[in-house]
């Protein structure tokens, strides 16, 4: 090993230990502004100590708010997966119909760009209305949202395709079916994984709006529930809970993406 | 970009395609059992324009659409300052890095829509939590965006700068600034829309005025027309502020222009 790696390994330690002691500082300033000094009421803003405890007791009780953090976490996952599973599968080959047949792209196109600036979060009074509050209505609620980006992604992805490459497969006799799956689905997988990436961020997000304007069940249920009881301890627990699914997906996918994706990423 | 010229078949197309979809909604509507949920499109564009002169609880639309405007450019605009400079503190300094972005890790993947309930114990349901609301469904876009731009700058950029006798301040604001620029701007992009979408569901939760309210009343008293009218200006309204974004990036950063 030479000095110059010597160093570099040395300064990646002194930097991992920083960032340690600046979570240890994090964490030890909320527990003094909340355990020590009671800046804020407990149910305003809780010590880590108390989430921590609020984390393990909701592992096992049902209350207040009806089901364990499990059970949460279950039906969560059950409508967000249902949506953008859905989205995904009806988004992608329609944003890749649209890029490759010019009839679909003329007449979709207008269409797709009349619902897209709508947030998906407007949509939700609509969709209770057609669905109930069933799972249906968030499914459908999360299907949208995560529609969208897929469909925008695909649709970019296709259209990227270098013609050169579309050219070469024509001259060698390739059929117009062959070049599209063949040269213009693979050089649009890192797109459309991108997309797939975004749309499962907001899909997630949208679950928590969707759950906390109606729902009995569910992490976001679980949020707008504890504000009326002022639990702010198990909202902090439902919000970290939130935040650590949403990373285990995004890792997941990323996974995802390197197995299937051939080449460097681009974009 | 490429400048579309006029295309007579996309024309017809688009023109059939929307005329389509109307008449469709008006059958659906008509004809069907769904018009005993759904008000027809004539119902809905008829309380578009009245909507305009008479009020819809306190104000009208265009007072709902302001008070949902000042909400979100408040919050955006302070939480993309903050989102800068942290990003590119993170970007260009280890040691900055070191300290915040563990911390930045541990709250960014927590949904803005997560939060409300938090900040409404906090803040109140006034208008602070709302900004605070739209500032943190902008500031983690910003702030990761500036963060990956000011770590991609090209250091053979910055190298040569550094040979030739550059400041170091001129590095900064002469290369690295400009050069994380279209980032910045691509994560300001997708923070005004997520801060549109913030509100909306703040407003949705707890609030007397604004968009999001407007299509919660609409719900509450089963009036779905007014539903409707509020999704129609809020998609116009958050269309002109994309659009608005990508005009003013085009004039900041013209050297750069990234498709799209």
């Amino acid at each position: 090993m030479n000095e110059y790696a010597i160093q570099k390994r040395k300064e990646r330690i002194k930097f991992t230990i920083v960032s340690v002691i600046s979570l240890c500082v994090f964490f030890g300033v909320w527990y003094v502004c909340t355990a020590v000094l009671h800046l804020k009421p407990d149910y305003v803003l809780p010590s880590p100590v108390q989430v921590v405890e609020a984390f393990i007791q909701k592992l096992t009780q049902t209350n207040p708010d009806g089901a364990t953090l499990f059970g949460h976490i279950a039906a969560s996952l059950q409508v967000a997966l249902t949506g953008y599973l859905l989205g995904a599968i009806v988004g992608v080959p329609l944003g890749i119909a649209m890029a490759w047949f010019r009839r679909i792209d003329l007449f979709v196109t207008p269409l797709f760009d009349l619902i897209r600036p709508v947030p998906t979060i407007a949509w939700i009074p609509l969709m209770i209305l057609w669905f109930g509050i069933g799972l249906g209505a968030k499914a459908a609620i999360i299907f949208v949202s995560a529609f969208v980006p897929c469909v925008i992604n695909a649709y970019a992805g296709i259209k990227q395709t270098k013609p050169v490459h579309l050219w070469v497969a024509q001259t060698f006799g390739a059929s117009r079916r062959e070049m599209l799956f063949t040269v213009a689905i693979p050089t649009a997988l890192p797109l459309i994984f991108t997309g797939l990436r975004i749309s499962l961020g907001t899909a997630w997000m949208t679950l928590c709006a969707a759950e906390m304007l109606a729902s009995n069940k569910g992490l976001g249920y679980m949020i707008q529930l504890n504000r009326s009881l002022a639990r702010a301890d198990l909202i902090v627990v439902a919000m970290l809970t939130i935040g650590l699914i949403g990373t285990i997906f995004t890792v997941g996918l990323n996974a995802l993406e390197k197995k299937f994706v051939k080449g460097g990423r681009r974009g | 970009m490429k400048k579309k010229r006029f295309d007579p078949e996309k024309t017809i197309y688009a023109v059939v395609a929307i005329a389509c979809f109307f008449v469709l909604w008006w059958f659906l509507t008509t004809f069907t059992p769904v018009k005993n949920t759904t008000p027809d499109p004539i119902a809905v564009l008829k309380l578009l324009f009245e909507s305009f002169y008479t009020p819809i609880g306190s104000k009208v639309i265009t007072g709902h659409l302001l008070v949902s405007l000042r909400r979100v450019l408040v919050g955006f605009g302070v939480a993309t300052v903050l989102g800068i400079i942290l990003g590119i503190a993170m970007g260009t300094s280890k040691w900055a890095s070191a300290i915040f972005k563990p911390i930045f890790e541990l709250l960014r993947p927590i949904p803005p829509i997560a939060w409300i309930s938090l900040v409404i114990l906090f803040f109140g349901i006034g208008e602070t939590s709302k900004y605070i609301l739209c500032g943190i469904g902008a500031f983690t876009n910003v702030t990761l965006n500036a963060y990956t731009g000011a770590q991609n700058v090209d250091p053979e950029l910055v190298g040569c700068a550094r040979m030739l006798g550059t400041s170091e301040r001129d590095i900064f604001f002469r290369v690295v600034l400009p050069s994380c620029t279209p980032q910045i701007f691509a994560g300001m992009q997708v923070a005004l829309s997520t801060s549109w979408m913030a509100v909306l569901a703040a407003e949705m939760v707890g609030a007397q005025e604004g968009c999001g309210w407007m299509i919660q009343r609409g719900s509450d008293t089963l009036n779905i027309t007014l539903v409707m009218v509020g999704m129609i200006v809020i998609g116009l309204v958050g269309m002109l502020l994309a659009t608005l974004m990508r005009a003013i990036e085009r004039r900041l950063c013209s050297w750069n222009i990234m498709e799209g």
